[in-house]
């Protein structure tokens, strides 16, 4: 996770930092002055950092990237107040937003495009379980099939104590989805052992997860 | 026991949604059906762009005149070999077609690091704000070319501002019979607004020689002092003179061009017809001694800024990116989800 950590900030310094010059190289303003001057080429650095490290922040939950994000603000509160001549003549150039569009960007896309890919290859406990919330929401939208919720009940809440530490299953034990007390003898003998056949029992769907939960319960037993 | 417990609540945070890390948080959930065509409009987004910026960079035309010297070959070899003052020499080149204007004449500097940082905090902006008293006393930040030999203060002083560009250029065009026209070259409003404006203001005193009577002196490099930079325009003498102006905006990066002229006299508003041109160059600045060069770069703009491929290159290149990458987004939420589903 460090090593993963180190290589993303460095590909983020690298393209913070090559785009703005690249694009300041040798160029000037749409009515030919200047631009490539010194204070425009770090209020352009700068404000790309801001805001690819508030996007990385808000995305990832990390709060290690605040650190990164408060020096810069410090190092952005020496420069001084003449800040405000420079961002007028600079922040009127539809140049200059393009680089910053195109910086935050190409900083922003590989994260997202490999957590997605995360997600599919190899999701996680709580990603599995976000998939079926949704999955449940919108099966309940389209559905209210009333075949449906005895086996869920069961499933859910035989899985309940190994997931309860992750998020989302706040939400699912707040919904009342189970630990109803409806006098149905199905549920109770369901609660302590794996191997009770007086009900037929009902499995979801996701057969992974139900191969885990029945370790999970041979362990306890 | 109870008195542990008294030092604990003194110390313990106060309920606050802040401090008992209970904001609302939003974690975006990247399901497919979100990612996947979110990428393929953003791919195909900055394809456009970068097709519109390619375009337009492609449509601007440079022109680059190098005229250090640095080889036999080159007009300007004697004035770059000897260190006379006001050597003249002449460049020719001619236009195939129409340059399209407005004409932006810009002089350019290579291995020149504007950027290098003891040279470029030498300056005394409170003095170029026309401070009386600054002009008597620069700041240290200057030194060594805040007071002279004679214990007289340099105005303006500092290192930035001794290195000032002094090359002058003379546009001829050529006329059929062997003469030539000279080409009027616009030099107002060249520097930043807010530079000629809010930044530098020139002592309120008047006339302006009076301001730096006394124990000031001209720097060193110079030929004039700075209250007689334009003696025919009020408004472009002293510290808000153009030239000066763009000098002291420092650059970036060690290969800059700077603003010298204009060209929008209206025979020439559509821009510099075919022709030959010759440029008089007065050369005074000396740079061969840290290899550096200089050129002077003839150049039209867009709404883009001038001449540079990179930007709708890079666009080009990340609409692609994220066009393949939605595509095997696609392929591995394809294969993997399907199997799932039976």
């Amino acid at each position: 996770a460090f090593v993963r950590s180190v290589m993303i900030s460095c590909y983020t310094s690298l393209v913070l930092f090559f785009i703005p010059w690249a694009a300041m190289h040798d160029t000037v303003r749409d009515d030919g002055k200047d631009i490539a001057d010194y204070q425009s080429f770090a209020l352009l650095t700068q404000t790309c950092l801001l805001i690819v490290v508030s996007a990385q922040v808000r995305s990832r939950r990390h709060h290690r990237l605040w650190n990164g994000n408060m020096a810069q603000i410090q190092f952005s509160g020496r420069v001084p107040p003449l800040i405000i001549c420079t961002a007028r003549n600079s922040l009127n150039q539809p140049n200059v937003w393009l680089t910053m569009f195109l910086t935050c960007l190409l900083c922003v896309i590989p994260l997202v495009a490999f957590r997605f890919l995360l997600i599919q290859l190899r999701p996680t406990i709580t990603d599995k379980v976000r998939r079926n919330l949704q999955i449940n929401r919108k099966e309940d939208f389209l559905s209210p099939a009333p075949r449906r919720p005895p086996a869920r009940r069961i499933s859910t809440r035989r899985s309940s104590y190994a997931f309860s530490h992750s998020k989302g299953y706040g939400d699912l034990v707040t919904s009342r989805k189970f630990l109803r007390l409806k006098r149905r003898p199905s549920l109770f003998t369901r609660k302590n052992s794996a191997l009770v056949e007086n009900q037929p029992q009902l499995y979801r769907t996701i057969t992974e997860e139900a191969e885990e939960t029945q370790n999970v319960d041979a362990l306890r037993d | 026991m109870v008195k542990q417990e008294q030092k604990e609540s003194s110390d313990r945070p106060d309920n606050t949604a802040f401090t008992q890390q209970r904001l609302p948080a939003w974690q975006p959930i990247l399901s497919a059906g979100i990612v996947i065509p979110g990428f393929v409009l953003i791919g195909l987004a900055f394809i456009g762009v970068g097709v519109g910026l390619f375009i337009t960079s492609q449509n601007i035309q440079v022109l680059e005149l190098d005229y250090t010297g640095a080889d036999t070959a080159n007009p300007c070899y004697e004035c770059g070999r000897q260190s006379t003052k006001n050597c003249v020499c002449t460049m020719e080149f001619s236009l195939s077609t129409l340059f399209k204007g407005p004409v932006f004449f810009y002089y350019g500097l290579t291995n020149y690091f504007q950027n290098q940082r003891r040279y470029g905090v030498s300056k005394d902006d409170t003095q170029l704000f026309g401070d009386l008293d600054a002009i008597k006393s620069p700041t240290s930040d200057c030194a060594p070319f805040d007071y002279d030999g004679n214990n007289r203060s340099i105005v303006p002083c500092g290192a930035l501002a001794n290195s000032i560009f002094n090359d002058t250029f003379k546009l001829y065009v050529k006329t059929n019979n062997t003469g030539k026209r000279e080409v009027p070259l616009d030099g107002k409003g060249i520097a930043w607004w807010t530079d000629y404006n809010v930044k530098h203001r020139n002592p309120d005193v008047t006339p302006l020689k009076d301001a730096f009577k006394g124990n000031t002196v001209k720097p060193i490099n110079w030929p004039k002092p700075v209250y007689e930079l334009d003696t025919t325009d009020e408004y472009n003498n002293g510290f808000i003179n153009q030239d000066f102006l763009v000098w002291m905006r420092r650059a970036a990066l060690p290969d800059f061009r700077k603003l010298y002229r204009r060209i929008t006299a209206d025979e020439y508003h559509d821009g510099l017809p075919a022709g030959n041109y010759s440029l008089e160059i007065t050369y005074n600045y000396p740079v061969l001694t840290f290899n550096g060069r200089k050129k002077v770069v003839l150049s039209n703009v867009s709404w883009m800024g001038g001449k540079n491929d990179f930007l709708g290159i890079a666009y080009l290149v990340v609409g692609s990116l994220c066009i393949v990458m939605s595509i095997v987004m696609l392929i591995v939420y394809a294969k993997f989800k399907f199997p799932e589903e039976d």
